[in-house]
This record gives structure tokens, C-alpha cells and sequence, in this order.
């Protein structure tokens, strides 16, 4: 059963993953013909809305719906004028009245591609929302974690880092535990929330974490921009307390586990250079894998929706009809 | 003249509605008993089923004018209290220009006077534009009856200023109301932190930012002598911080809880329902339990409800960009009885005694009650009918309610104020 759109991955079924992560297998076989391109969207518009800047992520879409044979057209944002939400209202408006099929929303809002969904009759890709959700990172990167363990039932993922800001640690878990895979976190005790899911277990002690025996370190990326606050003392003492040093990528490589990382990766703080070439890093693969992902997500989506407001304004965005009381 | 037959009177005292009629003259209640004679010229209703209360005051409103005017106006805002029951306001001070001298006062109270049919009462700046550093030129508003000070949107950040302040002020009488965060810890929004928040990927406010300012506030109002109102409590640590206090017995301090923190808690937000953003921020389902607790028990004085308009436009943004609040005048007396009184969990007695006597007392008013000799101040409720809050219903300039489109059991019939019947709903 396709959708209109993807916001998130709590509100996907297990069989909706499974099938995401068998068609991508399928599309990415395309990868290794001399003619990479099928006309599966022929005619479809895709339009790149990115209000905040990326690269791997906004390349990945693109190259995704090119491959599909669809129309790319990149929404030209003045980040100056681009800080209220009046002005994200406007552009909403304007897509609307475009008619374009696709949209790929980044916004530093969570829940902002949520609305734009209401709002259109676009299928709408949330490409990262705030600390929210960013569904298109966790499939790309369960995809790759099945390249490795075709049956991840068990198997033990660790995510390390900055959790409290991570919309990839809330995806990526959430889509893992769907799979029945094990996860836990580790990292300060001011980036891991405390009222987290009740069933990932949480560390603040490398040490205590490795004993928990994971699998695949997932080494989240620290965003230092955000550091307007005090969540640790210095990225020195990061590394050194929760990053992978010479000596742990030692250890990690003699228990044989795999490491991962969304990108883009701050060397010396989350990882050490060596690990860029560990021969179980899967950094690159996700990129990659990034691809076919995206292109399923495009290909199993169905735009056109029916357009819901008629009155402007008249009604705050609300999910559904139905307030719920207490 | 106006005879209301066989109607049930609710009081503060009593829990129990005494069943009577009550004969209104020239704005006055003349006689209350049963099967009173009908006096020629006098207009007959029959409000059996009927509760008769006195009308209710609501010690905490933001009309927004002057200018916000998009949002709120003294004359929309009061429509909207009488629409609710509510026959007397109080209005926080952060208009623009914020409320921090004679001069604004003065024009706000001299428009409502023309543009309202109910009392509008104002209180002040604690601070001058309610920037926490100099304080406002309290005296002069004294001068024009203000006696609630507040800084209300924002706390009094640097407890020097506040206390000094308190130590000024409480020679003219009056008294200090707070709004409690600590702003470095709680963020610009207004999402309890907890299961919610980081489901949504939303920065949550936790309740010790609340929690703090209460007690320090607390402690500042003893250390002066101060009388302090703390306002719109969200939490349950902030219940038992007060009812601490109030167990010393060395300070004078009274409280207020807003109907939306007694009935609504973070997860109602769902899929980042704007008209669920508000400040202080919905919090668990055990914070609501204490807050209820608190009133019943008389941790909390008064209900009050923070009714805080904003336009369509402004809500329909997504969740971090709307502004905080919900209105609360239409919706309040309603929401109190389907929620509360119809299903038992408090009565009729209690609804008057803390949403019409004590904000009347805090602010120094006369109490209203239906007693013979006192002014017709009341309203007749139907706790049969019920009443659908559609935007047509609403009389706020704003409807950015969680109870937008719902019906709610119990329906204001009748307000009335003295010799003019306010509103009357066939």
C-alpha cells in the first residue's frame, strides 16, 4: 500500500520497510549497468526545498529522482529572509500553486514537513526536520546494516553521541527496533535524555557500552554548531571520553565490528583518521546505499493527494479532524 | 424587573444548590424564596434545572490592546468574558507599549470605560517595558487603582530588582503576580520536556525552571513582606512548592491554575497541534492529577485562564514558530462544568468560591453573590444544554482553542450586571 508521504518512521508497518529495503536492492542493481537511468517517473517534478544547507543528503535526492528520469528543480532559498514561519506559509502557497509532485523538505522545525504535507497535494519527503525525524537516513542506513547481516534480528547496535539533537539516532532506532535489532546509546549524560525510549538502554561509560557487547558502532556526528550551549567541555575531552581513539579502533577492529557514521564526519572528535580506512567502516556504503533508498522511497510514493484547505488560515494545522479531549 | 422562577443557587459556602426564586430590582436582588409573587411589570423566567451563580472573574487576561490589536480588543475581549460568564478582568501589562506608567494605564483604562460592558481592571509593570532592570513608575499606577504587579510573559529575571520592588511597592498596597521560568533553562518552546518533547525533536522546558521561580519568588516576598500571586502553575513540584509555603504560614502567598493545565496534558500536542502550545507548557498526566489536587484543596485560590489570543495566521505556523497560547474567556465556565462538575469531581461551590469570589478578593473587589441586597451580578447556567464552540459562537477576536468545533456539555443562558442583562441565549 504506497502513501502520499514520508514524515517519519514510527508511523511506518514493518511490511512497508521491508518492502523500501527489498526495492532498493532491486534499484540498486541498476548501479552497476552502463545505462543507470529507467523511466519510472517520467514526467514527475521533484522540487529540492533545503532550507538548511547539505550536501550528501540533497545530492543523494537528486541524483535518486534523475535516475528515475524525473524533472529536478532546486527551490532557490534566501536563508536571510527564511526565519519565520510566515515566510515558509508564502512558499507553501507558491508549491502548491506549482503542482509539483514531489517535494524533499529539510527545515531546522520539527514537524514543518508534516505541514507542508497538509497542506499539498505533493507527496512530501521529509529529508531531515529539526531533531525530529529524517526517515530516508534510517532506511539507508538499515539497508546497509542487512547488506551485512541479511537477518538483523538480535544483532546489537550502538549509537554513540549526541542523542538529544539527533533526528538520525530517533530514525534509525526507531526503523532498527522495528527489525528487531538491539539498540542502545551511549554519550554525555547532557546529550542523552534520560526519558528516552524505555527500551534502549543508555551509557554514559564507554567502557560499560562495549560490555554490552554491540554489534555496529554508529558514531553520531557532533554538531558543533550547536555548542551555543555547553553540552561538554571541550571536543578534546569528547574524544577522548566518547570518541573511537587509535586504541579503541584497535579493539573494535580485533572483536570485528562495524562502524558507522550519516556523515559528514568530524575527524578528531567522533573518530579518529584511521577509521575513515577500517575495513568495517560502512561510511561509504551508506552514502551509496543512500541512493537506491531514496529512489524506492520516490518510486513507492503516490503524489496527488487531495489538496485540503479551503479556507486560508482558517484552521490551525491539525493531523486530523479529530482534536483529541481530554 | 426580573422574576427568575424555581431556579438553584449556588453559593461559595455551600455545596448544596438551594432551590428558590430570585426577584431582581433596579439591579438589585430584593427577595430570594420559594414561589415568590410576580410584582406587576415584572418579566418571568423559568429557569427551573437551572443554576444560578454569581458571574465569574477572571484575574488573568491579555487583551492585547494597545497594540496587538490583530489579535484582541477591549471590546472583543470583554464580549468574550461575557460570552463565558465573566463580568470582570484582569489584564497583564504586555501590551505594546507594555503597561509601566501612569500615562499607558490611564489610556487603557479611560478606552475601556468606553469600549467595554464589563469592569476592566489593569495591572502594571513590575519593570519599565518589562525589561527586568529598571523599575516601572509603580506609584503613579497606584494612582489609578492598580494593584497587581507583574511583569507577565517574562519573569523578573534579576531577584535584586524584584526584591527591591517588593520592598517599594508593598507600602502602596500592592501586591506582586509571577510568572515563574527560569528563560535559560527552559527555552523558547513551550513543550514540557519528557517523552513528548523528545518524540516531537522539540526542546523541552523542564518543570524545575518553573519550580525555581516559584520558590525564589516565594522567598522574596517573605524576605519583604510582600504579598505574591504566583500564576499559572503547570506542575506538580510547583503545587507542593506552594502548598509547602502556605503550610509556614510566614508569608502571604495565593496561586492560580488555568483550566487548559487542569485538563490537558503534552501528549494532547499530537502531531504538533499549535492550539496545544502554550507557557507555561502542558505537562504529564500526574502534574494534572496534582494541579487538581491543589485546587480542591485550596493550594490554589483562584482559576484563571490566561486567555491569550492570537490571530489564525499566527498559529497556522508550524509548532516552533507559533506563538505560545490559547484563548480561554468563551470556553472556561463550560469546559469546568462538563470536565469537573457534571462528572463530580468537584461542585458548583467551588467554581464560584475560586473562579468569582477570591480573584474578586485578591484584587480588593466587593464578592459577588446571590444574596438579597447585594447588585445582580450572575449568571444563569443550563447544565442540560450544551453549547458547540464553533468560531461563529466565539467573541474573541481569536480562536486558538483546543476546543474549537466541540460540544461540551452546559451553556451560559443569561449574565447579568446590575440593571443591564448582559446576554441572553435563547
Amino acid at each position: 500500500m504506497a502513501r502520499k508521504d514520508l514524515l517519519d518512521i514510527a508511523s511506518l508497518h514493518r511490511e512497508e520497510i521491508e518492502f523500501l529495503l527489498d526495492q532498493s536492492t532491486s534499484f540498486k542493481k541498476l548501479f552497476t549497468r552502463s545505462v543507470k537511468k529507467i523511466p519510472a517517473l517520467e514526467g514527475k517534478s521533484v522540487l529540492m526545498l533545503f532550507y538548511e544547507a547539505s550536501t550528501r543528503t540533497h545530492s543523494s535526492f537528486e541524483v535518486a529522482a534523475k535516475r528515475l528520469s524525473a524533472e529536478v528543480t532546486n527551490f532557490n532559498i534566501d536563508h536571510s529572509s527564511i526565519t519565520k514561519g510566515e515566510s515558509v506559509r508564502e512558499t507553501i502557497e507558491t508549491l502548491q500553486a506549482m503542482r509539483t509532485d514531489y517535494i524533499v523538505v529539510r527545515h531546522g522545525h520539527s514537524g514543518l514537513p508534516g505541514m507542508i504535507a497538509r497542506q499539498t497535494t505533493a507527496s512530501v519527503i521529509n529529508a531531515g526536520d529539526g531533531a525530529h525525524a529524517h526517515p530516508t537516513q534510517a532506511l539507508l542506513d538499515a539497508f546497509t546494516i542487512k547488506e551485512k547481516f541479511p537477518d538483523p534480528r538480535g544483532k546489537r547496535v550502538l549509537i554513540i553521541g549526541d542523542i538529544l539533537h539527533s533526528r538520525v539516532a530517533r530514525s534509525t532506532s526507531t526503523l532498527l527496533q522495528k527489525l528487531g535489532v538491539e539498540v542502545a546509546y551511549l554519550g554525555p549524560g547532557s546529550l542523552v535524555p534520560k526519558y528516552g525510549p524505555a527500551t534502549i538502554p543508555r551509557f554514559t561509560d564507554y567502557e560499560a557500552a562495549m560490555a554490552w557487547a554491540p554489534d555496529v558502532v554508529y558514531l553520531l556526528r557532533v554538531q558543533l554548531e550547536r555548542q551555543d550551549v555547553q553540552f561538554f567541555p571541550s571536543v578534546r575531552e569528547y574524544h577522548r571520553v566518547y570518541g573511537i581513539t587509535n586504541t579503541r579502533l584497535a579493539e573494535i577492529s580485533d572483536r570485528g565490528l562495524y562502524i558507522m557514521h550519516p556523515g559528514p564526519v568530524n575527524r578528531g572528535v567522533e573518530l579518529c583518521d584511521a577509521v575513515m580506512d577500517y575495513e568495517r567502516s560502512l561510511i561509504t556504503n551508506q552514502v551509496e546505499n543512500g541512493i537506491s533508498v531514496r529512489m524506492a522511497v520516490l518510486d513507492w510514493l503516490t503524489p496527488g493527494g487531495e489538496f485540503p484547505r479551503q479556507e486560508a488560515y482558517a484552521t490551525p494545522q491539525r493531523a486530523s479532524s479529530t482534536v483529541i479531549m481530554p | 424587573m426580573l422574576l427568575l422562577q424555581n431556579t438553584r443557587i449556588a453559593s461559595e459556602n455551600s455545596p448544596v444548590l438551594l432551590e428558590s426564586d430570585v426577584l431582581i430590582v433596579e439591579g438589585k436582588i430584593q427577595d430570594i424564596g420559594s414561589s415568590l409573587a410576580i410584582p406587576e411589570g415584572a418579566r418571568v423566567i423559568d429557569a427551573r434545572g437551572r443554576v444560578l451563580m454569581p458571574a465569574m472573574f477572571d484575574a488573568h487576561v491579555h487583551f492585547r490592546a494597545p497594540g496587538f490589536e490583530n489579535k484582541e480588543t477591549i471590546t472583543t475581549g470583554s464580549e468574550a468574558a461575557i460570552n463565558g460568564g465573566v463580568t470582570g478582568v484582569v489584564m497583564m501589562p504586555n501590551t505594546r507599549p507594555a503597561l509601566d506608567s501612569a500615562t499607558a494605564v490611564d489610556t487603557v483604562l479611560e478606552n475601556a470605560t468606553h469600549r467595554s460592558r464589563i469592569p476592566v481592571y489593569t495591572s502594571g509593570c513590575v519593570t519599565k517595558n518589562r525589561e527586568g532592570k529598571e523599575l516601572a513608575e509603580i506609584e503613579g499606577m497606584r494612582g489609578l487603582g492598580v494593584k497587581m504587579l507583574t511583569d507577565d510573559g517574562d519573569t523578573t529575571a534579576d531577584p535584586a530588582v524584584l526584591l527591591r520592588a517588593m520592598q517599594y511597592a508593598t507600602e502602596f498596597g500592592m501586591f506582586f503576580a509571577s510568572h515563574c521560568e527560569v528563560s535559560e533553562l527552559a527555552g523558547p518552546r513551550a513543550l514540557n520536556e519528557g517523552v513528548m518533547s523528545y518524540r516531537l525533536g522539540i526542546k523541552g522546558s523542564p518543570a524545575c525552571a518553573e519550580e525555581i521561580i516559584i520558590d525564589r519568588d516565594i522567598r522574596l516576598a517573605r524576605a519583604a513582606g510582600a504579598h505574591v500571586h504566583i500564576q499559572h502553575v503547570s506542575s506538580k513540584l510547583g503545587m507542593e512548592t506552594i502548598r509547602w509555603w502556605k503550610s509556614r504560614g510566614d508569608v502571604k502567598v495565593t496561586a492560580e491554575v488555568t483550566p487548559h493545565h487542569l485538563l490537558f496534558i503534552d501528549e494532547h500536542i499530537g502531531d504538533y497541534d499549535t492550539n496545544y502550545k502554550m507557557n507555561p507548557p502542558l505537562r504529564t498526566q500526574a502534574d494534572c492529577d496534582a494541579l487538581l489536587e491543589g485546587l480542591i484543596e485550596g493550594v490554589f485560590d483562584l482559576i484563571a485562564t490566561d486567555h491569550a489570543p492570537h490571530t489564525p495566521f499566527e498559529k497556522a505556523q508550524d509548532f516552533i514558530s507559533a506563538p505560545n497560547g490559547i484563548t480561554g474567556l468563551d470556553t472556561a465556565l463550560v469546559s469546568l462544568h462538563h470536565f469537573f462538575v457534571e462528572p463530580g469531581k468537584f461542585g458548583w461551590d467551588l467554581v464560584v468560591k475560586r473562579y468569582s469570589a477570591e480573584p474578586r478578593r485578591l484584587m480588593g473587589l466587593p464578592v459577588a453573590a446571590i444574596e438579597v441586597g447585594q447588585e445582580a451580578n450572575c449568571v444563569l447556567f443550563d447544565t442540560a444544554a450544551e453549547t458547540t464552540f464553533t468560531r461563529e459562537f466565539m467573541k474573541s477576536k481569536s480562536q486558538n482553542t483546543p476546543f474549537i468545533d466541540q460540544t461540551l456539555k452546559g451553556r451560559v443562558d443569561l449574565v447579568i450586571l446590575g440593571t443591564e442583562i448582559l446576554l441572553e441565549r435563547e
